[in-house]
């Protein structure tokens, strides 16, 4: 009964934060700001986890590509194409939950436990607009372009790790990445990121707004959060993939 | 219950009483199960969200941590609600959150956190962001939690000021004895969620009401002051 009580609650505060600004400037400030907090302060993260598992997913595509009629092109290609379809979205989505989620949920936990968002309730301001919308749409906003940058940073990291261990030359790799390219894998996997985007800030947001008590209880809401950020990405993984494949 | 205008209204009681339960529900942040709440004769209770909106620009609230926004500077928490709501020109605001700083003895720390600022400087600034768009009706739940004796007075003298010169309504939930007798105008003591007694600090002192008796007299220095007071006659 408890996860139709939370679904029912996390809609009702969807409703509460999809409401007319009082003011829009105020808003779009709040926006911008929580585009540079939450999107432009992640792009380190994403480059360094991306150049690395890019590199990794060439050498473990390399090394079980035992059959010499298979040509090294492939390398390239399966390292591309799994950037894309899955680890740069899915993948990322996971780790972006993680940094992103536990920001937004500790922030507005915070802020409740605090009695802020009461304040700003007492003022009059609609406080889970104010707090809620700008993030979802920063973060909506902003991880297409995180995923598009994975994707970037992955091919880079696999075309610096394979040469240089000799598993594929870079003329092989670069052939491989321009081999059999289908653009819809592209399409697909940026609406993948919008939903992902939505889910990471919305939920983290719902259980930042919704703790009661004291720190202990923000840090676990930012935990919980965290898991139920991450199964919703995958189920809604696994219905986009149903859906639009 | 009638809370006066221009006088500073207490709530007193043990901690645990229902003070803060009280307050929240007379600000609308609890929904309360039966009664009304009369602002000048408009219903609080049944109102609709977008009339409790309006009627909440009327109100002021500084809660017992200060809730400043951590992530605003001093100037910008008490600018916070001109920003929003207010069609003031930038020099207006501006002017206005310098009066509002000055009238509570807030100066050169405009641009500072509120986590580099002291306690009570945090509950001055919550006092400044509370006035700054001229309520009608001012909230403190309990002012004076955390802070020194000296500074708790300021605190209160500074309420009680700002209460006569604007002519507000202010409600102040407190469980300090010394801010009773300081600055209590109307008083209304409430145990276990019920009111028990009603009156002002003169009555207080000669009150036959057992519950409230053992809640001021379990300090001795009041006690002594009844004393005196009863031989002054």
């Amino acid at each position: 009964m408890n996860i139709f009580n939370q679904t029912g609650r996390y809609f009702a505060l969807l409703l509460k934060v999809f409401s007319k600004p009082e003011r829009h400037s105020i808003y779009i400030r709040q926006t911008f700001n929580e585009i540079e907090n939450l999107g432009v302060k992640s792009v380190g993260i994403v480059a360094i986890i991306s150049i690395f598992m890019g590199g990794i997913m060439t050498l473990q595509v390399a090394y079980n590509m035992t059959n010499p009629l298979l040509p090294t092109t492939l390398i390239g290609l399966g390292n591309r194409d799994s950037l894309i379809l899955e680890f740069s979205s899915t993948i990322m989505g996971l780790i972006m939950a993680g940094k992103i989620g536990s920001n937004i949920t500790s922030e507005i936990g915070s802020m409740k436990v605090t009695e802020q968002i009461d304040s700003l309730e007492i003022m009059g301001v609609n406080s889970a607009s104010y707090l809620i919308l700008p993030k979802i749409i920063a973060v909506v906003l902003m991880f297409p372009i995180l995923y598009i940058l994975s994707v970037f940073f992955g091919l880079i990291g696999g075309l610096i790790v394979g040469p240089a261990v000799g598993a594929v030359s870079a003329t092989d790799y670069l052939n491989g990445i321009q081999t059999s390219f289908n653009p819809y894998y592209v399409t697909f996997s940026l609406i993948k990121c919008l939903v992902f985007g939505f889910l990471i800030a919305s939920i983290s947001a719902f259980f930042g707004y919704t703790v009661e008590g004291g720190a202990f209880d923000v840090g676990s809401a930012s935990t919980r959060a965290v898991i139920n950020t991450n199964v919703m990405i995958l189920v809604s993984d696994l219905v986009l993939t149903q859906l639009l494949f | 219950m009638v809370f006066n205008p221009g006088e500073t209204n207490l709530i007193i009681g043990r901690s645990g009483s229902g003070k803060t339960v009280l307050l929240k529900s007379i600000v609308g942040l609890h929904e309360v199960d039966s009664g009304q709440i009369l602002y000048n004769n408009r219903d609080f209770t049944s109102m609709r969200p977008r009339f409790r909106k309006k009627l909440r620009q009327e109100m002021g609230m500084v809660f017992q941590g200060g809730a400043l926004f951590d992530s605003l500077t001093v100037e910008e928490n008490v600018r916070f609600p001109l920003d929003m709501f207010s069609t003031l020109t930038t020099v207006e605001k501006q002017k206005q959150v310098d009066f509002c700083l000055e009238r509570v003895n807030i100066i050169d720390a405009n641009k500072l956190a509120p986590s580099e600022i002291s306690g009570g400087m945090q509950k001055r600034v919550a006092i400044a962001r509370a006035i700054v768009m001229n309520p009608k009706y001012l909230f403190c739940d309990e002012p004076n939690s955390g802070l020194d004796p000296e500074t708790s007075m300021v605190i209160d003298e500074l309420i009680h000021s700002i209460t006569v010169d604007l002519g507000i309504t202010t409600i102040i939930n407190t469980h300090d004895m010394n801010s009773v007798m300081e600055i209590g105008d109307n008083i209304l003591f409430i145990s276990d969620g019920e009111m028990c007694w009603v009156g002002n600090r003169k009555e207080i002192l000669q009150t036959e009401n057992q519950q409230l008796q053992e809640f001021v007299f379990a300090n001795k220095q009041y006690q002594r002051i009844r004393d005196e007071k009863i031989e002054e006659g």
